[in-house]
């Protein structure tokens, strides 16, 4: 009884929050409903994490609900597609209507008896749904405040803004539960709703567009599904993936699993369906912290992880592989041309669940551990950048990097969080970069034909990932000398949310051999041999190893030596070498030719003639479609 | 645990700075010698760094100095993991950390020369980080380990089986040495980039410590190359050295070149030496 | 300290204005024959790591900044050495009307090598006179 009021509160409180957000009226009252839900979901999901998985059959009402439910759904975005001319959201709707109502009427195959299995997979993505979203969930609190203020609204749309965000919570964790892929289909497709609603939240035509486009490559998933459910049932008359994953794989049984790694393409923005994910970033940034960082994109991943176990050594994997390290690689680069601040993230975003995927297709055990760790790792760290960068975007206006230029001379707390977050992301000792060495391991450890390649594509993603990161970090820490930092105001739920997240961040970076240890071997070991043994506090993969906690103890031993002999040498502050021709009392000007005095500018760079960005761009739509075709091909022959 | 042998890597990893400083003055003799001038002392170096520490300190910010101890900082972390016979992807990412320390601390003084510089400094990690990678997964597809333990394990010595390999290193070095034709960052002594590129904003006891990790990183690479040669250290140092004099060689032959040259010529040249390589050795057989 | 100081002593060199003669010789005791590099002596370009500021051409109203912001870019211990005679009194160009005169109206000059222009040897006896100067200065800390 317990466990099952567990399973309840995850996906039902986050309803009722939901619901109880958009009647009321009061900011306060609102505020007080987050941040009790959000209390409560993360207790939850610690709870559940101590309970261990169990396997649940409800009763014929649930089932019927989500049906009505389901179809409403479905009107709904065919509604959407009428009002606002898209005829791929109508058609793709309506390919969904038809055979749903023809699956769940005449060949009545939609019920399952273990209709929710909980296993330790989804109980990791509870812990990151509830945590991390509980926590962008509070700083969306003092986020759309200041968001409506300069959008100057006179009425608050907060109400429709936390339905959407808090429904999505719970609809992730119906997700991750769903053993009918019925209604994993469903959930997914409420989290596709929520997608919706939530970037076009601000009502611009711009903001519609890219909804409408997140809308209709979302419903290509729930189309993708549709037919899974058809050819599954066909295959081993039963829609529960539990029957799927544990029947002999048939022609038709790898049909439905390509079909799902479609689904997961379009929901985690892998090639070719990247774009929407980028348009996405027009929403509010609450709505890319949560959905398109840390939670909403990892269900494409998700599904991945779930269907991986069945097809080791198949040709639909290694498709997959490939498909994620050409990902990986080209967002990579790509991001390196960015300016914009959330294009910047979304752009690593694709590219780490690329990487992701790559070392899900590759499909051993030591590249399923590094899969589950970099999922666990990146979403705790995108999410907090997104946060930090909503908050700069809001405090000085812009999104533009070149615009941040200095930033820790202006806001200093958040810019702090900022650097370190993306410290986290790429170097170590941090969980990402412990994952990434993982991955990079694993790739090298795939058999030559098909790793060369793919070892080649990780190695460029690698470097470029450096690049973008370190020069952004550069980028912020650009100081005019003798300039003082600012006392910064950071309202209580940014310090609430950022901290904690931060803390969060380091704690399971420092604790990473437990997180692996208590959490990621026991999701690997459910299919595969876990390869990854955890002596000492560090990570020991046989023919090699990472001693985290020296090389935290190193980390920190430099960093507080070096803070020691700063304060004791010191030094005057001097101004920069400018040829001899410094203005005086002027922040880095100089005087030149006749007597004129120019402020020295130093823009970013973004090695736009070395990096076509429309060329990658072309390239990865063709690219992404080949490798789905392929995908298929290989299937059917 | 073997106390000695654990002594003696600390020792050797603390000694790295001071490895380097000779190898710098060896460096500056024999260019001085290759241009038919007799050239400073050995120890000029270490003449350099304590007066560098000597002088009254300037400094750009209050950050700048806790950077420029990151750099030394992080470079002898990297030599410990050397030393210690850790894994070489490790020690490469943490070298990442020393660089990005550096170029950070560059970029904090707001100052055209060091933005430059830093620029190029990253510019340059672009170049040579993922030749680095992959010739560590060359030496992994060989001896099956990632760890400088297991290329000694493996016993033959990995310059017969990696030869292109190695030539790949010495991109790799020429860059790191901060040597034409690639010192585009910032070069050494009496040669001017950008006048002192990305240490432009650097002085005294800042200085003294940025020297320092230069030389630590010197020494560390080195130590990496002398692996080719793993079961004689000798010879492996034979080897170290060798390379070492060729890169004074080709900085003393060649002109800088732009930056754009430096990434071509690192990822087109270093990637197919070491793609040639084990394509060859797959076909062999031997991996 | 006082011994690496002795043998390490990096230039920074600029020309006031000075019609490249001494220059020329300056630069001319860095290259192989004269090969001041064996005494630790570097041209740096950079005055926040140089020690000696060697100055030629005379001071005049437009690089007095320059030549004062350089100085005070340059962390002590440092040392100025005026080379040739325009750089110590302004020599022919004493009178002209933009001319101040020698280099010393700007900064504290150390050591004058006069002569039109000052020959690589003399330029190589002013660094040494430099560096007596310099130790002997720590010779009077001492005592």
């Amino acid at each position: 009884m317990y466990t099952e009021t567990l399973i309840a509160v995850n996906i039902g409180l986050p309803v009722v929050s939901a619901l109880a957000s958009l009647v009321l009226s009061d900011r306060r009252a609102r505020a007080g409903v987050v941040y009790l839900t959000a209390a409560v979901l993360v207790v939850s999901s610690l709870l559940l994490y101590n309970v261990g998985g169990l396997e649940l059959n409800l009763g014929g009402g649930f089932e019927i609900a989500v049906v009505a439910l389901d179809f409403a759904l479905l009107l709904y975005f065919m509604y959407q597609g009428f009002m606002y001319r898209s005829w791929q959201v109508l058609a793709l709707s309506l390919a969904q209507l038809i055979p749903v109502a023809y699956f769940e009427f005449i060949v009545e195959g939609a019920h399952v008896e273990k209709i929710l299995v909980v296993d330790n997979l989804s109980i990791l993505l509870t812990l990151i749904i509830n945590i991390v979203g509980s926590l962008v969930v509070i700083y969306a609190l003092s986020y759309m405040e200041e968001h409506e203020h300069h959008l100057h609204l006179e009425r608050s749309r907060q109400g429709r803004f936390f339905f959407y965000m808090l429904l999505l919570l719970g609809a992730m964790n119906g997700l991750v539960y769903s053993n009918s892929l019925y209604w994993l289909y469903f959930f997914w497709e409420v989290t596709t709703l929520c997608c919706y609603e939530l970037i076009r939240h601000d009502g611009t035509e711009e903001a519609q567009g890219n909804a409408l486009l997140a809308l209709w490559m979302g419903l290509i998933g729930g189309v993708a599904f549709v037919a899974a459910m058809f050819v599954g049932y066909n295959a081993v008359h039963s829609i529960a993936l539990t029957e799927m994953m544990a029947a002999p794989l048939s022609q038709g049984l790898l049909l439905v699993f390509a079909l799902a790694a479609l689904a997961a393409f379009t929901k985690s923005a892998q090639f070719p369906f990247h774009s929407w994910l980028l348009g996405a970033m027009v929403a509010p940034t609450p709505v890319s912290a949560l959905l398109h960082s840390s939670t909403m994109v990892n269900a494409g991943v998700y599904m991945l992880l779930r269907i991986a176990p069945v097809v080791q050594g198949t040709t639909l994997t290694y498709i997959v592989a490939f498909m994620g390290a050409v990902t990986f690689t080209v967002t990579s680069v790509l991001a390196i041309r960015q300016r914009v601040s959330k294009r910047i993230l979304a752009f690593s975003t694709i590219g780490n669940l690329g990487l992701i995927t790559l070392c899900i297709g590759l499909n051993t055990g030591l590249s399923y551990g590094a899969a589950v760790t970099l999922l666990a790792f990146h979403s705790v760290a995108k999410g907090l950048l997104f946060m930090g960068a909503g908050v700069v975007e809001n405090k000085i206006g812009s999104r533009d990097i070149d615009d941040w230029e200095g930033l820790l001379g202006r806001l200093p707390l958040t810019t702090a969080v900022m650097i370190a977050g993306m410290v986290s992301m790429f170097l170590p000792p941090f969980g990402m970069l412990l994952g990434k060495w993982v991955a990079v391991d694993a790739v090298a450890s795939t058999p030559l034909l098909y790793g060369l390649p793919l070892v080649f594509l990780v190695v460029l993603g690698s470097g470029a990932t450096t690049f973008y990161y370190a020069k952004w970090i550069g980028y912020l820490t650009v100081l005019p000398n003798g300039a003082k930092m600012s006392a910064e105001r950071l309202e209580t739920p940014y310090r609430v949310a950022l901290y904690t997240l931060l803390g969060v961040n380091v704690l399971i970076s420092v604790g990473a051999a437990l997180v692996l240890s208590n959490i990621v071997n026991p999701i690997t070991a459910a299919s595969y041999t876990p390869q990854m043994s955890t002596p000492m506090g560090g990570v020991d993969l046989g023919f090699t190893s990472f001693p985290v906690l020296p090389l935290w103890a190193a980390g920190a031993a430099v960093l507080l030596i070096g803070s020691w002999l700063a304060k004791m040498k010191g030094g005057a502050i001097t101004t920069p070498y400018l040829s001899g021709e410094n203005v005086a009392d002027k922040e880095v000007t100089f005087m030149t030719t006749g007597d004129s005095e120019v402020a020295a500018n130093m823009s970013g760079t973004y090695l736009a003639s070395s990096i076509d960005e429309e060329w990658l761009d072309r390239l990865a739509v063709y690219l992404g479609t080949a490798i789905i075709v392929a995908l298929f091909i290989a299937e059917v022959v | 645990m073997d106390y000695t042998a654990t002594l003696i890597s600390a020792m050797l990893a603390l000694a790295t700075p001071i490895i380097g400083g000779l190898l710098m003055g060896v460096d500056r003799k024999l260019t001085a010698r290759m241009q038919e001038r007799v050239g400073p002392p050995l120890a000029q170096p270490f003449y350099d760094a304590l007066k560098l520490w000597g002088k009254a300190p300037m400094i750009s910010s209050g950050l700048q100095p806790v950077l420029a101890f990151g750099y030394l900082g992080f470079a002898l972390v990297a030599a410990g993991l050397v030393t210690f016979r850790q894994d070489l992807l490790l020690v490469l990412f943490v070298t990442g950390i020393a660089d990005i320390c550096l170029t950070v601390a560059a970029f904090n003084a707001k100052s055209p020369y060091s933005y430059l510089g830093g620029r190029r400094e990253f510019l340059a990690m672009l170049s040579y980080e993922p030749v680095m990678l992959l010739a560590y997964i060359a030496i992994f597809l060989v001896t099956g380990s990632f760890t400088i333990r297991g290329i000694y394990e493996y016993g033959a010595p990995l310059l017969l089986v990696l030869p292109t390999a190695v030539a790949a290193m010495m991109i790799v070095l020429v860059i790191e040495m901060k040597k034409s034709p690639f010192d585009v960052s910032g070069s050494g002594h009496a040669h001017q980039e950008l006048v002192r590129g990305v240490f432009t904003e650097f002085s005294g006891y800042t200085m003294a410590l940025i020297e320092l990790g230069h030389w630590t990183k010197l020494a560390t690479t080195l130590m990496i190359i002398s692996l080719f040669w793993a079961p004689n250290p000798l010879v492996g140092a034979g080897i170290s050295l060798t390379m070492f004099f060729a890169a004074l060689l080709v900085d003393n032959l060649y002109p800088r070149l732009t930056w754009q040259r430096m990434l071509r010529t690192t990822w087109t040249v270093g990637f197919a030496l070491i793609l040639v390589n084990v394509a060859a050795l797959a076909a062999g057989g031997v991996i | 300290m006082d011994k690496a100081r002795l043998k390490s002593l990096w230039v920074l060199h600029y020309d006031c204005g000075s019609c490249n003669g001494c220059d020329i010789e300056v630069l001319a005791a860095l290259t192989p024959k004269f090969d001041v590099e064996r005494f630790g002596i570097v041209n740096i370009g950079d005055p926040k790591q140089a020690d000696v500021l060697v100055v030629t051409g005379p001071a005049n109203r437009r690089n007095q900044r320059v030549l004062r912001n350089l100085y005070e870019q340059m962390p002590e211990p440092k040392m100025v050495i005026a080379v040739g005679t325009c750089a110590c009194t302004g020599g022919v160009f004493h009178n002209c009307p933009n001319v101040l005169g020698g280099v010393d109206n700007v900064v504290p000059v150390d050591v004058y090598v006069p002569g039109c222009a000052a020959r690589p040897e003399q330029i190589i006896d002013a660094v040494v006179l430099a560096l007596k100067k310099l130790s002997g200065e720590a010779a009077e800390e001492e005592g």
